[in-house]
């Protein structure tokens, strides 16, 4: 079948009553937790994984990347009034938006930046339409050691891309890989590393090391180091909407960044920061008056912005088509997936035809849902900004605990919950990024299964990595993405002497 | 700077170095050969643990030559310490964990709410406790009640409908 057909057959998916109902949800929490500092889309997600249990799979996974994207929407709204940027992906929209919004341009800034979303996602989800089958086509002729390669390119590229630092980065994997090693191997039926509790044998939850690292140590984080730091909300003041001369300086700049952002979202590359320092730099380069930036240009929200959300869809290509995650959320989502027994992948494709168009045609519509709520009810998000952080802090860690008690009725896991928010807290404290350890976690389990198959079909020659030509040059970019930032330190220009 | 923190960092350091040992231990308990593939399941722990006792000799390295690389200096890491707000959380997640099945999920949500507000440095201890109350039993009605899953009701049960 072709590709639009297709596609047409997805939207009578994402076009049930119930499914658009599922993306409603998804869309207007993923923008609630985008806003609200101190939670994220991977926290929310991971916390939502027990409806696994309820729903049925089109429907949840709908949801939840609805609520990946909304996020990033939402994301912007803090960035801009708050300059307070969730995350690194927003840094440059907290820079150059804040500006603006200082000068009482916060309506176009958040209107640049809704819009530009929508632009952005709308076409890397065209993007995302038409590439997905020929990446499958491609991903149908790899075999065990191609899987196992791509892995260790993301693996790679996730811990030394995310960070200032490779060397912390890969401590981060190491840990997820760590991680996912415990309870009953897969394959042998063995028990790993559950030191005889029975609560480790069947693994660590991801709900768990997610809300640990992410909730629980961002809150002792904020609470025993920011607390005194003061932030100021600047004021909504003024139309929303966006002049004339506005548009004229957005356009380009949203369909700039969207080229930019996904061919990278595309790359198991990791993340989405990058692409917005680029967007910002070609825009700065290219604007009639480049004085402006780091004032308050509008065309430095839009580019960046539109290159954030493309970069975002953009990973829903490796995702989707070769079960590859490069994002803590991303690698949630896949969590997800196998919380139905499904494996992202190319055979997802021919099996499971009706849900992956779905969940593609979803994002069109979640988008449609997402500037209806962002721009005309932006008013609404921005009374969330205003919940003082004592409470708000308080509000998430009740729910989060809540969500990780409730799984398995077991205070062992708050317990767990604790040891892992401590462990995020000490990360966070000496600069350790916590999505490589998700994305280890997850991943980890899924990489060893690839190896261990690859050296079956070789009879344990581990050789059969290296002679595979794909295989063999995707380990050779692996190598070269970990020592090239070191070599490029010790040789390139700004190198000091030894 | 440079002096005042690598304390942390070397634990740090350390502390990952031996988790690298604590993986290589238990690993060499699980048979690493045997079977079709010829790789058992202790290959791939052997691998983790390896090389993170590796990476944690290389932290260390770091930490002891000037401290780890690529910190941003300007960042909140040299904001001092809130050891009162820390113990705080600390406690509030921890008195969860023992009561939740003894006091019922909202007394305890209520404290927890109450510590953490606490942590940022908010006295003002009723009020809290009332959004605390009315976000506890909240969630409590929508699982018990709506989604039929069963949250501890605890010491509160003669009262809960």
């Amino acid at each position: 079948m072709d590709v639009w057909a297709q596609l047409v057959n997805g939207f009578a998916v994402a076009l049930t009553a119930q499914n658009l109902l599922w993306a409603l949800v998804g869309v207007t929490l993923g923008t609630a937790v985008g806003v609200l500092p101190g939670v994220g889309p991977a926290v929310t997600v991971a916390l939502l994984l027990p409806i696994t249990t309820k729903v049925d799979a089109s429907g949840a996974l709908i949801m939840f990347a609805g609520v990946y994207y909304g996020a990033m929407y939402g994301g912007s709204t803090t960035s801009i009034l708050l300059n307070t940027p969730g995350e690194s992906a927003t840094i440059v929209t907290a820079m150059e938006g804040n500006q603006m919004a200082r000068r009482g341009r916060a309506g176009p800034a958040l209107a640049t930046s809704a819009i530009g979303s929508f632009v952005a996602g709308t076409i890397a989800t065209i993007g995302l339409t038409f590439l997905s089958p020929l990446v499958v086509e491609l991903g149908l002729k790899f075999g065990p050691p191609e899987y196992f390669a791509l892995m260790i390119v993301a693996f790679t590229t996730v811990s030394s891309v995310l960070g200032d630092s490779t060397l912390r980065g890969m401590v981060s994997l190491f840990l997820g890989l760590a991680i996912g090693l415990v309870g009953i191997d897969n394959q042998t039926g063995q028990a790993r590393f559950s030191y005889g509790v029975p609560q480790l044998l069947d693994g660590i939850e991801v709900v768990t090391i997610a809300v640990g690292l992410f909730a629980v140590g961002e809150t002792i984080y904020f609470a025993s180091k920011m607390s005194q730091v003061e932030e100021k909300l600047e004021k909504l003041s003024g139309s929303i909407w966006m002049k004339p001369e506005d548009w004229k300086r957005s356009w380009k700049p949203w369909i700039r960044g969207t080229f930019i952002g996904f061919p990278f979202g595309t790359i198991p590359a990791g993340g989405a920061e990058i692409p917005t320092f680029l967007s910002y730099a070609i825009e700065k380069k290219l604007a009639k008056n480049p004085e402006e930036f780091g004032k308050g240009a509008i065309e430095g929200v839009a580019g960046p912005e539109a290159a954030n959300n493309a970069s975002s869809t953009g990973a829903m290509v490796p995702l989707l088509t070769l079960g590859l995650p490069t994002s803590a959320t991303a690698a949630i989502l896949l969590s997800a997936f196998q919380q139905y027994g499904l494996q992202p992948g190319p055979l997802l494709f021919e099996a499971n035809a009706a849900l992956v168009w779905g969940l593609i045609a979803s994002f069109y519509v979640g988008n449609v849902m997402l500037l209806v709520l962002n721009l005309p009810l932006v008013g609404l998000w921005v009374k969330l900004l205003a919940i003082p952080k004592p409470q708000l802090y308080a509000g998430i860690l009740v729910f989060a605990t809540m969500g990780v008690y409730g799984m398995r009725q077991s205070p062992f896991d708050v317990f767990l919950l604790y040891g892992v928010g401590l462990a995020g807290f000490l990360m966070r404290r000496f600069g350790f990024p916590a999505a490589p350890v998700i994305v280890g976690m997850i991943l980890g389990p899924l990489a060893e299964e690839q190896m261990r198959r690859a050296l079956a079909i070789s009879q344990g020659d581990p050789m059969i990595f290296v002679t595979h030509p794909i295989s063999g040059g995707l380990l050779g970019l692996a190598v070269v993405v970990i020592v090239a930032p070191w070599l490029w330190r010790r040789f390139g220009p700004g190198a000091r002497p030894a | 700077m440079a002096q005042a923190r690598p304390k942390g960092q070397i634990a740090v350091s350390i502390g990952i170095a031996a988790l690298g040992i604590l993986v290589l231990a238990g690993a060499m308990e699980l048979p690493a050969g045997g079977g079709y593939a010829q790789v058992g399941p202790g290959v791939v722990p052997r691998i983790v643990g390896g090389v993170l006792l590796f990476l944690g000799v290389l932290l260390l390295k770091e930490a002891l030559t000037g401290g780890f690389r690529g910190i941003d200096e300007e960042a909140e890491v040299h904001l001092p310490m809130d050891w009162l707000a820390f113990a705080w959380v600390s406690g509030g997640i921890l008195v969860y964990g023992l009561l939740v099945e003894r006091a019922g999920f909202i007394l305890s949500s209520i404290l927890l709410f109450v510590a953490v507000a606490r942590s940022f440095g908010s006295r003002r201890w009723l009020s809290n406790a009332g959004v605390g109350l009315a976000v506890g039993s909240f969630i409590f009605a929508v699982f018990n009640y709506g989604l039929g899953l069963q949250l501890p009701a605890g010491i509160l049960r003669p009262i809960l409908p």
